[in-house]
């Protein structure tokens, strides 16, 4: 990350106060090696995050523009954000899964129907980690979190035929993968097709969390158990993977610049009705 | 003008009340004056009315409330019946067509045929307004000029101006100048 | 200038396009939908954008959005869609976003009923989000002119103190109709006494000073000045922190920049209160209207009372009830809730009573009704619903 590091991001920031042996560090470093990788500088991108591990440890990281939303609300605020920026303006917002996939899925729907131009990065680690580790909407069946100590018995986003992906496809997202932190360039390299699609994109990138997923679930804080067990358990997105639960990889939907983006299809019409009126 | 004129238009949905107001408001506008109207609703079920308060004056009006309305446009039994005991200086106009008035009470109430007129002379009952609006503006003379309230009307009105003003016309042509 | 007869809920459009509102962001709701109409048909005429939001909630972080962009921002609504803005609120007050919020407010609680006036949300305008640590601004608008002026000074003072402005109104002075004069040129506008400042920038390092000043240029995204704002507790610079000495200033600030500048916010009417009235009545909204023919025809009657009109309401001017009297708030509400600031505010010696009515005004003839007994020395029980009756 050094050089990366050196060049995109603030020196007060860096390193980050994760636990030792997270997964965030690495995805957080496919996101800027992506926006390296596409030639961007510091001012074409706004830095956006959420609450818990992955807003937390992401916010003002960037060396350029920052802003942090309440929890869920960062896609809301983007939303208007978008209208009022330069179109070159590159919103990316790295955020966790409580954070997309459960208190702010209606902004996050809202937002791939309307197709507003922004790369949403949803960095899993499997649950709400930040508050100790209590099971969320990725969190695998069965397993044991501190607010299912019994195992996770509710219905989640991305087991038995459901796939969130799938739900933001329908409704209007233009560019939709899934990487785990622990893959390699082709992470990097859907995060730059995320980055040019000119529409509403997304990632979704699970990540190993040691302190609390893993001692829960697992057993065990040694982080090679908890990259061994992402290990087993990624597969491509044509594959079935293992019986109870996989994190099925690949870029699934690639509609890149297919659909107008909102805040360009806004200025358009709205300068057509102002000639109009004028 | 007086210091503050106070119109009541009460009946029930349909019956242009709502456009009436408006268009009397309106017209003091055009006629230099100040002017406040609020529109509201009884129960919104069968049986209840809509209410328009206007108040003009030549300076700058405080309550909005007609508490005391120089003119009380009674357009249907329910609205007369809660309204007439606000009246006590004012003059009611009522249309027979709905309304019985009470002839005990020792007010000015004058009954203007607006249904009627607006059904035998131009076929559609839907012109009725238009006929209260032009006896409005014979009442109302030296208050708001007819002009202004005709223009006001055709304003508010989208659609059949002919038939509209020769309703407003009829309307004038019935009411006694006051 | 073009007169016509229109509603507080165009009057409040005009205002904020006249401010130099470019977004509006905001949802259905009785009786402040018109606003968000109006604005449908107006913003694009002038350049600006019109988003129907999934939510109240949604509409106002759509609003702090391009606020951050740059963009003059406003909201409309009604009580039930101002509880939803209470997550965005805080966002907006604590990282200080120059944006304007309409509550038109109706009778409740919860959905209430949608077509008739209320007065609810006064303490809720003050305390519109959790947390304690800041001040809100909250203007309410007496008449549909006054709903256009208001909604100019509102964006002059989000501007100046870069927060969110409340216009507390109700649904009569936003449903209501009455003549209006609306500028058509900036002289006219300056003629009328209104000011409108364009956004500016701020270029940082420093976008939270530990400081009350105001005219701080707000944080704006885009315009590289590596600019950080977030929910957190800030540093100067931006940076979230866990230290309560960053927090203590943060607070100071969104206080005392508010506090410390009072007399450029607070606004009132004062009817007779020079030759110590026996009865002072207090009102803030469209019963003011009332209140204030009823005085003047009972001081006409001969009766010593006056009357105190709020414009703004929060920060609450305590400064103004100087007169030791008997005090009558009047409100739409039952349950009261300016009179408990009156009773605070009000001089030694003083005594405070309260009526409310719902869904209508009330009249000059109740409020008559209601002088004469108290100023005979008669305890008034709050009328029109003596729960005994019932």
């Amino acid at each position: 990350m050094d050089y990366l590091a050196t060049k995109y991001l603030r020196p007060r920031k860096i390193p980050s106060t994760a636990c030792s042996g997270c997964g965030l560090g690495q995805a957080h470093k496919k996101v800027v090696k992506a926006i390296d990788e596409l030639g961007l500088g510091i001012g074409d991108v706004i830095w956006g995050t959420g609450i818990g591990c992955a807003g937390r440890q992401t916010f003002n990281t960037w060396k350029g523009d920052n802003f942090a939303g309440t929890h869920g609300r960062a896609y809301a605020i983007a939303t208007g954000l978008r209208m009022a920026l330069a179109p070159d303006k590159k919103i990316i917002m790295t955020v966790g899964d409580g954070d997309a996939f459960g208190i702010g899925f209606l902004h996050l729907l809202n937002c791939a129907r309307r197709n507003v131009g922004m790369t949403v990065i949803v960095l899993d680690n499997l649950g709400y980690q930040s508050t100790g580790g209590q099971y969320g909407w990725t969190t695998p069946r069965g397993y044991r979190t501190d607010s299912s100590p019994y195992g996770m018995r509710e219905p989640n986003w991305t087991q038995e035929g459901r796939d969130v992906l799938n739900i933001l496809r329908e409704a209007g997202a233009t560019f939709l993968a899934r990487y785990t932190s622990l893959q390699g360039q082709e992470a990097v390299e859907a995060i730059k097709k995320a980055i040019m699609n000119n529409g509403f994109s997304l990632v979704h990138m699970p990540y190993p969390c040691v302190t609390n997923f893993a001692e829960r679930a697992l057993g065990t804080r040694k982080p090679v158990e908890i990259y061994k067990w992402f290990g087993e358990h990624t597969c491509s997105m044509h594959e079935k993977g293992p019986d109870d639960f996989a994190f099925r990889t690949g870029i699934y939907h690639d509609a890149s610049n297919s659909r107008p983006e909102f805040s360009e299809y806004m200025k358009t019409w709205v300068a057509e009705i102002q000639r109009r009126y004028s | 003008m007086a210091k503050r004129t106070e119109v009541l238009v009460s009946g029930f949905g349909g019956q242009g009340v709502v456009r009436i107001g408006q268009t009397l408001s309106t017209a003091a506008v055009y006629q230099g004056l100040n002017t406040t109207m609020l529109v509201s609703h009884g129960t919104e079920t069968r049986g209840g009315y809509v209410r328009t308060q206007v108040v003009m004056a030549s300076e700058s009006i405080d309550s909005p409330v007609v508490e005391n309305p120089d003119y009380f446009i009674a357009l249907s039994k329910a609205a007369y019946n809660r309204f007439i005991s606000l009246v006590k200086e004012g003059t009611v106009i009522y249309d027979p067509a709905y309304v019985e008035p009470d002839e005990s009470l020792p007010i000015k109430q004058v009954p203007l045929a607006a249904r009627d007129t607006a059904v035998k002379e131009l076929g559609r009952e839907l012109y009725a307004n238009a006929v209260v609006l032009g006896a409005m503006a014979r009442m109302m003379a030296g208050l708001v000029d007819k002009e202004n309230i005709l223009k006001a009307m055709l304003e508010r009105i989208p659609r059949f101006h002919e038939e509209n003003k020769r309703a407003f016309e009829l309307g004038y042509a019935l009411m006694p100048k006051e | 200038m073009r007169r016509t007869l229109d509603t507080g809920n165009a009057a409040i459009t005009e205002g904020a396009i006249i401010a130099g509102c470019r977004l509006f962001a905001g949802y259905p709701i009785t009786p402040a939908t018109e606003i968000a109409e109006n604005m449908s048909r107006r913003l694009p005429q002038v350049g600006g954008y019109y988003v129907q939001a999934e939510d109240e909630m949604t509409a106002l972080h759509i609003c702090i959005g391009g606020s951050l962009g740059g963009l003059k921002t406003m909201t409309a609504t009604s009580g039930p869609g101002f509880i939803l803005y209470a997550d965005p609120m805080g966002w907006a007050l604590g990282s200080e976003i120059p944006l304007v919020v309409v509550n038109a407010q109706r009778v409740g609680p919860v959905s209430g009923i949608t077509g008739a006036p209320g007065q609810g949300e006064f303490y809720m305008s003050r305390y519109p989000t959790q947390g304690g640590n800041y001040e809100t601004i909250v203007l309410a608008p007496n008449s549909v002119q006054e709903a256009f002026s208001i909604t100019v000074e509102a964006f002059y003072l989000a501007e100046r103190f870069r927060m969110p402005v409340i216009i507390l109104a109700d649904q009569l002075v936003t449903d209501g109709w009455e003549s209006l004069s609306i500028p058509e040129t900036p002289e006219e506008v300056e003629a009328m006494g209104l000011k409108v400042i364009p956004r500016r920038i701020n270029e940082g390092p420093e976008f939270y000073p530990a400081t009350d000043e105001i005219d701080i240029p707000p944080v704006v995204l885009g315009h590289n000045t590596d600019a950080a704002c977030s929910d957190w507790t800030p540093t100067p610079e931006g940076y979230d922190t866990e230290e309560v000495d960053f927090q203590h200033k943060h607070a100071y600030r969104l206080i005392y920049k508010v506090r410390n500048h009072k007399d450029l916010i607070t606004r009132y009417e004062s009817y007779f209160v020079d030759d110590n009235p026996d009865l002072i009545l207090v009102a803030y909204g469209s019963p003011s209207r009332v209140v204030i023919s009823a005085v003047k025809q009972a001081r006409e009657k001969g009766l010593k009372v006056g009357a105190l009109r709020l414009i703004s309401l929060w920060p609450f001017p305590d400064e103004i009830f100087k007169v030791p009297a008997k005090y009558l708030s009047v409100e739409l509400n039952y349950d009261g809730q300016l009179v408990r600031e009156v009773q605070r505010a009000m001089p030694k010696g003083s005594e405070v009573h309260f009526f409310g009515k719902c869904g209508e005004l009330p009249t000059v003839a109740e409020l008559e009704e209601m002088m004469q007994a108290l100023l005979a020395g008669k305890e008034i029980k709050a009328r029109n619903w003596e729960w005994e009756a019932w």
